[in-house]
């Protein structure tokens, strides 16, 4: 390249004080001024590290080994105090909550360029640029915790860019983030390198954004560099699931189920529109099979109603309307899926289901009994409730004692204990870990210990608020496929979410809130192909929604698919084509 | 729940001073609160503290819970001085009978002690109220900009308003967790005390841990926006007195003079002064 590299890695190695093995190996690799790269990698393959040996936390902070030489803008990671590194590469971190700790808006963009002792009449005018330049003028005083997570994380943004760095580090920054929130903070991101030429190195599980975005894609493995290339070479790659799991963009999984299908598409594009653009290359080579894709159902699903909502309205202490008036009737053994952005009240909506919250108008019914009049600890033996961050729900120090916490508060017999924990372990593939520590655990196990000391109740509902969150591509999945098995075992599945992607082979029926109100309460397939709505209520439509949808209108049928398997066998070769 | 909204509602002529002026009034009414044993005073300096509060904007319904918290220690109180206080009791109300086994004839309810007693609730009365005066009414870089114009050191000052601003999260925390618990078949409600505290101890665990890996995360966010712990650092907010906060700062210390004063020369808030 004739550029100037502006971050330069050579043979970089690195392990923690206490961890056991090298975490990151041998790394090599220049990025350049201007530069727009992304890290993708699973968990644990090292990307966070790379990221804090930019700005010389690893090693100044936490000290551990360190080999090789990291230099940016001509200074050496290991010998520059990291307060003054901070001046050329500034970061945004995954969690907004801990990473904003000014009481205002103005503070939060002040706070580094008060310690790097810039003038206050700079600061000021620091401050509206930076606010102007991520969209969040005329938040000044607002108090950081009054804003969306996108804008909280705009704000990190800002907050970063007021210090005027040559190179803008962000680490997962919409991993919490509903969808709306991730897109906001993505074009944020990509118009700053654009119109700013600042240096942005991205790391990100969004593989769809990652491969539009950026100008080149490193791949992290187990510590290792795996591969440093355009997005278009490093996404198409066929083994990049099975062998680094990391989940290409769905139209790219497409084209590569189309080509294992023996067809042969010229090229396998990563992005939607060159998606598009190769099906038009296709059209004399293929075409669509009559009645390939499953009829939307609209039957009544079966069972007895379990759960049945009406008008139930829920004001917070604080005067916010979370709830207005939603009704809604929910059926032994189905699987639903409440989807929306963050706020719009599907958490606030299952809390009711187990008395953890009462409404303020209306009523919830769980087989005709109203559910005010029962204890939190007696629904909870019915209906099993997996909230959010597992740590919050882990009190016991090890694996077993976890799981029998409950059983042992419910007044059952040891023998009985034992043998409901032993089939929880079982079913959660726990049972070597037993004596454990939980901590001691991946976060992906964690949650899993939480889910199987849930299940040793035996509920019959089982209820999984954002099981997704913070997990990669695998680990997600896992956990998705426990609750499939839990449905398939007779048990009612309730899962909210707001990565729509992951819901097709899993939910049957999904319930879409907004701002408090039921939008639409659909079978999957129905709901899917909403765009109209769907983006209304910024929420995407999965890629390959969008993507059949395109198709869909150059053909003139109907599309209603929802994985890319499903849409590639939709195809067919044409007679007489080659 | 943010910092601000705690029981403040508006903005109210005290959220305009200087964290350094209501300062001072906290000393002084600290310092008052002290030198009077009277309980007319005392009462009488609760009672505009109380005012002020008021004015202030401090939600009754916080007012409220503070002293529905503070109740059983001041019905001790009550009772202890009533019957124990030795040193001030003289006028008798009510003694236990003769008849009573070991206490028949020695025990008494002593006037003075019930007014010392109530004396005492009034002292703290006037702390518990005038702190949340001061600290509720101050934006939190006001606070900071303030203690570090008063040589507190920089990294103190800051530690200080960062653990007020991770309060509501560290709160958020709590109620989840117990949320959790519930959901796995704890009935707090049909528990004794003691099961409850060991339940609550169980919240701790996470809790810390949760803490532990957040302090971390802060830290490491803290050195990536340049943050040394050095005091050499320029500041958004000026912190500048304005004449209204010189007006409160020599009223308070006039009155506070005054009364040391008047308190020497003629006793004036001693215990026990006819008319107290």
């Amino acid at each position: 390249m004739s550029r100037d590299a502006i971050v330069r890695i050579e043979n970089l190695s690195y392990q923690y004080p206490r961890s056991p093995g090298l975490v990151l190996r041998d790394i090599n690799l220049s990025i350049h001024k201007g530069e727009f790269l992304g890290i993708v990698g699973p968990t644990g393959a090292g990307k966070t590290t790379l990221c804090l040996a930019l700005n010389g936390i690893v090693p100044q902070f936490y000290g551990g080994r360190f080999y090789g030489h990291v230099t940016v803008a001509g200074l050496d990671t290991v010998e520059t105090p990291i307060h003054q590194l901070a001046q050329h590469v500034a970061m945004v971190f995954q969690d907004p909550e801990t990473q904003l700790i000014a009481n205002s808006v103005e503070d939060e963009v002040a706070f580094g360029l008060e310690n790097i002792r810039v003038p206050r009449d700079e600061i000021r005018r620091r401050i509206e640029w930076a606010l102007a330049t991520v969209r969040l003028a005329g938040m000044e005083e607002k108090h950081p915790t009054e804003l969306s997570g996108g804008e909280k994380q705009r704000l990190a943004i800002a907050a970063a860019l007021a210090l005027q760095p040559q190179v803008l580090v962000l680490d997962e920054p919409t991993s919490q983030l509903d969808p709306l929130g991730s897109q906001e903070v993505f074009a944020t991101v990509r118009e700053l390198n654009a119109r700013l030429g600042i240096t942005v190195i991205l790391v990100s599980h969004a593989s769809e954004e990652v491969a539009e975005f950026v100008d080149r894609v490193a791949l992290l493995s187990n510590g290792e560099l795996a591969g440093l290339n355009a997005p278009s070479q490093i996404f198409a790659q066929a083994d990049l699931l099975p062998k680094y799991a990391i989940r290409p963009p769905q139209v790219t999984r497409f084209y590569l189920e189309l080509r294992n299908r023996g067809f042969d598409p010229p090229s396998i594009p990563v992005t939607l529109e060159r998606a598009v653009k190769v099906y038009d290359h296709m059209r004399t080579q293929i075409e669509l099979k009559p009645l390939a894709v499953p009829e939307i159902a609209t039957a009544e699903p079966p069972g007895s109603v379990l759960f049945s909502v009406r008008d139930v309205e829920h004001v917070y202490p604080d005067g916010t309307r979370a709830l207005h008036g939603v009704s809604l009737d929910l059926r032994e053994g189905e699987y639903v899926g409440i989807v929306g952005q963050n706020g719009a009240g599907k958490t606030t909506l299952v809390k009711h289901f187990l008395h953890l919250l009462e409404p303020t108008s209306g009523q919830v019914f769980l087989d005709g009994q109203d559910v005010t009049n029962l204890e939190v600890s007696e629904l909870a033996q019915q209906v099993g409730f997996v909230a959010q961050n597992p740590d919050n729900q882990i009190f016991n120090t090890s694996v077993e004692a976890e799981v029998s916490f409950a059983l042992r508060n419910l007044g059952i017999g040891p023998a009985e204990v034992a043998q409901r924990v032993e089939e929880s372990l079982d079913t959660m593939g726990l049972v070597d870990y037993r004596t454990w520590h939980p901590l001691s655990l991946s976060k992906g196990d964690r949650a899993r210990v939480v889910i199987a000391a849930v299940l040793a109740m035996r509920p019959d509902v089982l209820i999984f608020d954002e099981p997704t969150t913070g997990q990669d591509y695998l680990g997600a999945r896992r956990i998705l496929d426990v609750s499939r098995q839990l449905h398939q075992a007779g048990k009612t599945v309730i899962v909210i979410t707001h990565h729509l992607y992951l819901m097709p082979g899993y939910a049957e029926r999904v319930v879409v809130m907004g701002k408090g109100i039921i939008l639409l309460d659909a079978p999957i397939r129905e709901a899917f192909h909403d765009t109209a709505l769907l983006e209304h209520t910024f929420l995407a439509p999965p890629q390959i929604v969008q993507f059949a949808q395109r198709i869909a209108s150059r053909e003139n049928r109907a599309l209603p698919v929802l994985a890319p398997e499903e849409l590639a066998a939709c195809f067919a070769k044409r007679k007489g084509a080659g | 729940m943010t910092w601000r909204t705690i029981g403040s509602i508006q903005e109210s002529p005290f959220h305009q001073l200087d964290f350094r002026s209501k300062l001072m009034l906290l000393l002084a009414a600290t310092f008052l609160a002290f030198l009077w044993e009277s309980p007319a005073l005392t009462a009488g300096l609760a009672l505009v503290v109380l005012v002020l509060c008021l004015v202030a904007g401090i939600g009754l319904s916080y007012l409220g819970r503070m002293l529905r918290l503070m109740l059983p220690f001041y019905a001790i109180v009550l009772l202890t001085h009533g019957f124990w206080n030795t040193n001030v009791g003289r006028t008798p109300l009510w003694i236990a009978p003769e008849t009573w086994w070991l206490i028949g004839g020695s025990l008494q309810l002593t006037l003075e002690g019930l007014a010392y007693g109530l004396m005492v609730i009034f002292r703290t009365l006037t702390l518990i109220l005038v702190i949340p005066l001061v600290i509720f009414t101050t934006d939190l870089n006001s606070l900071i900009v303030g203690l570090v114009r008063m040589r507190i050191p920089y990294k103190i000052a800051f530690i200080f308003s960062s653990t007020l601003r991770f309060v509501p999260l560290l709160l958020e925390e709590i109620n989840s967790i117990t949320e959790a618990q519930r959901l796995r078949g704890l009935a707090l409600e049909k528990m004794s005390l003691l099961q409850r505290l060991r339940v609550y101890s169980r919240v701790a665990v996470p809790l810390i841990l949760g803490a532990m890996v957040k302090s971390q995360q802060i830290e490491v966010v803290l050195a990536s926006k340049a943050f040394s712990g050095s005091p050499d650092r320029t500041y958004l907010h000026e912190s500048s007195l304005r004449a209204v906060d010189y007006a409160l700062i020599i009223l308070c210390m006039g009155i506070v003079l005054v009364a040391l004063w008047l308190r020497m020369a003629s006793g004036l808030g001693r215990f026990g002064l006819p008319g107290w």
